[in-house]
């Protein structure tokens, strides 16, 4: 313990920081202002570009369009906090407990949708939902349910919801992984205390589990945001954010935008759009979290 | 741990390295056999040829199966000429083409698309191909004229022509017309109508749909539905900003056409979230009575349908319209697609370049793709017919009788196109009036 720490040289430090910071700066800072400066252009790429100031910008408040996009995300967004954090918190309690067998294999099963591709998920819940030979609606016709069988991809009312439930169901397993380690770190001696004093196992959740990992949850609820706000590929392959534009995401929005109508100054003005409204969010949601620091 | 990191990454380098060299000397060498490669392959290419298109070794259509013939043929015939060839989906070809083209970074030789052809020559981007062709001028015959029209674009011909194409057929199983009682294929709008009420009527889907990438209900429905009601005169108005206007009443009321046949039950429910491969299924299965596609699908049909499907199904285009501009005897088609060269390209490497596009659409191709049941730009000469499947020659009889209409998606914009087409899946679930959707185009093609 009393061994001395290393205190290398600031070359030696910056040296070995340097692959990571070249390859940050030409996949993240590069593209990144790039995109800014194609923003204030009227582009069609190839060579000829116009200067065309905040025209864009003053473009994308208005453009329904756009918000149509936005408010899509926030509905996904809410749902897979809710859904993902609450479900994954649940089941996290619920391995926790002393009489749940074979915790290994529930952790692994739930964990396995994390480590699909994305447009793996999408082909698979695309079969689920078909009309004709979907898996949904034969068990709702075995469960003498048919009434309840909808156009799942096809009803622009439902669809969002509709593309919401396979990105929640792939995502749980991640948070669950979070919680766990979490909830195994909260310090046994607490609940046994709690224990001789009679609490139950509800009240030991609410009163113990919940407050102690207070700062996971909030990390968590950063990265479902940021998560969210640039979801694309699941719902592309679903549904390719029809009919019409009801299932259409920013992300996708800056894609039909840029590659669809090939206008790629309007297409990055977009994304650039997407950076400010996600950091706004998670700015606004560490708010509402406290503003503790994740350290205290 | 370090150690087996870096051998795992170096192992597989190597194996990378070794598979690039053995797929593209197993192609050469597969056709003529090793010997071949061996006697003319003395020197080291000293050509670099890159080439980009959408030929999947994997596909089962006609003409990609002619192309790969003759890219094969190429690369025996020009020995010093390396090409590095890189085959993408259709999807993501035209992606990935205009992210080169966004980068200026075009590779040598590539398909181009129709509606691409203006930005890309707008851009110079393109090599113009007039001069080039006009010294060759039997390889400027061959082609079928108005396919060398489809790629002039301000008075540059930009690409040559790789295929003809018709892209609004109507594919429909006679045995189930015969068994409903409809025994002839309606002549008119109103014979049409009814004829899917009584489809309806006997627990058919009268036309199987599937119009989740968005093309199939304008590209091989609106084109020529279109045309029925404007006449092809109003089209090229459009193109050439002429005065016509997507908000004038014939192009509302083709609009207005087809949403009624929607509304009337004319289509399966779910037909926004299947594709084009799927909307076949339902056709192959028996319990859809048509499906519009272009000519393309005749080779897949022949390859993938049940026999007595295959044997009940013929081909018919869309009735004339009470009222319509548009003539009875036109399909919508022309050429869409075409091989264009990179602007830059110099000497020895552009003569490559010119050598490769001349094999991929010459005479040669154009007997190749026929005997694959598929029509290339270029008229074939000579050609194995018993090689052709009965449905393909029932497409040859029709065409001979055939005018060509533009392909709205080979000849718009791309901005107008993809607010067409995004529309056109809410006008289907009657979520957008025909009048709304014709003023969203509007005013998308008066901005662009």
């Amino acid at each position: 313990m009393g061994k001395k720490l290393p205190n290398p040289r600031w070359t030696t430090i910056y040296g070995f920081m340097l692959p990571g910071i070249l390859v940050y700066l030409f996949i993240v800072i590069v593209p990144l202002a790039l995109s800014i400066h194609f923003s204030f252009y009227k582009w069609s790429g190839g060579l000829s570009k116009d200067f065309i100031g905040f025209h864009n910008y003053s473009q994308l408040l208005q453009d329904a369009k756009f918000w149509f996009s936005f408010r899509n995300n926030m509905i996904i967004t809410l749902l897979s906090i809710i859904g993902q954090l609450g479900i994954a918190f649940v089941l996290a309690v619920i391995l926790q407990a002393k009489w749940v067998k074979l915790r290994e294999l529930h952790r692994t099963v739930l964990f396995l949708p994390v480590v699909l591709p994305a447009v793996v998920v999408g082909f698979i819940w695309n079969l689920i939902y078909s009309q004709n030979y979907g898996i949904l609606n034969s068990l709702l016709k075995g469960l003498h349910l048919a009434d309840w069988i909808r156009p799942w991809l096809d009803d622009p009312k439902i669809v969002i919801y509709s593309v919401t439930i396979p990105i929640i169901w792939q995502w749980i397993g991640l948070y669950l992984i979070i919680f766990m380690a979490s909830i195994q770190s909260i310090p046994g001696e607490i609940y046994e205390g709690a224990e001789i004093d009679g609490a139950t196992g509800f009240k030991k959740v609410i009163y113990i589990t919940l407050p102690m990992m207070y700062d996971t949850l909030r990390v968590a609820i950063m990265l479902c945001i940021a998560g969210n706000m640039k979801i694309f590929d699941n719902i592309f392959v679903m549904t390719g954010g029809g009919p019409g534009n009801s299932s259409t995401v920013m992300a996708q929005y800056a894609y039909n935008t840029s590659f669809g109508k090939f206008q790629l100054g309007y297409g990055s003005a977009i994304s650039i759009g997407m950076i400010v409204l996600s950091l706004g969010l998670i700015l606004l949601s560490r708010r509402l979290m406290g503003g503790r620091s994740l350290e205290s | 741990m370090k150690k087996a990191t870096m051998l795992a990454l170096g192992t597989t380098a190597a194996m990378l390295a070794l598979s690039a060299c053995g797929a593209s000397g197993g192609k050469d060498a597969a056709p003529g056999g090793a010997s071949d490669s061996g006697s003319n392959g003395g020197s080291a290419p000293s050509i670099k040829l890159t080439l980009e298109d959408r030929l999947l070794e994997t596909s089962t259509e006609g003409a990609v199966i002619a192309h790969r013939k003759m890219i094969d043929e190429f690369k025996k015939e020009h020995p010093n000429v390396e090409i590095s060839e890189e085959s993408l989906q259709d999807a993501t070809y035209k992606t990935k083409i205009k992210t080169l083209a966004a980068g200026n970074d075009m590779p040598d030789v590539f398909e181009l698309l129709g509606s691409d052809a203006q930005m890309f020559v707008d851009n110079k981007l393109i090599m113009p191909l007039d001069d080039i062709m006009n010294q060759d001028s039997e390889w400027k015959k061959g082609f079928i004229p108005s396919t060398l029209k489809d790629f002039t674009v301000n008075g540059v011909l930009a690409g040559a022509p790789m295929q003809m194409l018709s892209t609004s057929l109507i594919f429909y199983n006679k045995d189930i017309f015969d068994k409903v009682g409809i025994t002839e294929f309606p002549k008119t709008w109103k014979e049409f109508t009814d004829a899917i009420d009584t489809l309806k009527a006997k627990g058919y889907t009268p036309i199987s749909l599937g119009n989740k990438d968005k093309w199939v209900a304008e590209s091989s429905i609106l084109s020529e539905l279109g045309d029925r009601f404007t006449g092809t005169d109003w089209f090229n108005s459009i193109k050439n900003n002429q005065g016509a206007k997507f908000t004038d009443k014939p192009f509302v009321d083709a609009l207005t056409a087809l949403q009624s046949l929607s509304k009337m039950g004319a289509f399966n429910s779910d037909l926004n979230s299947i594709d084009n491969s799927q909307q076949r299924t339902a056709f192959y299965n028996g319990k859809a009575a048509m499906f519009f596609e272009g000519d393309w699908a005749i080779s897949s049909l022949s390859s993938e349908a049940p026999q007595e499907i295959k044997d009940a199904t013929h081909l018919a285009i869309l009735p004339s319209v009470e009222g319509g501009a548009g003539k009875a005897n036109v399909v919508s088609g022309g050429a869409a697609w075409a091989f264009a060269i990179n602007a830059n390209l110099k000497g020895d490497k552009l003569q490559a370049a010119i050598d490769l596009v001349k094999k991929l659409t010459g005479v040669e191709e154009a007997n190749a793709a026929a005997e694959n049941n598929a029509v290339a730009a270029t008229i074939p000469t000579d050609y194995d017919k018993s090689k052709v499947v009965p449905l393909f020659n029932e497409y040859l009889e029709m065409f001979k009788n055939l005018e060509q209409s533009p392909i709205y998606d080979g000849q718009l914009s791309p901005a107008v196109i993809e607010t067409m087409n995004n529309g056109l899946q809410d006008l289907l679930i009657q979520r957008i009036t025909p009048e709304q959707l014709a003023k969203d185009i509007q005013s998308t093609y008066e901005g662009s």
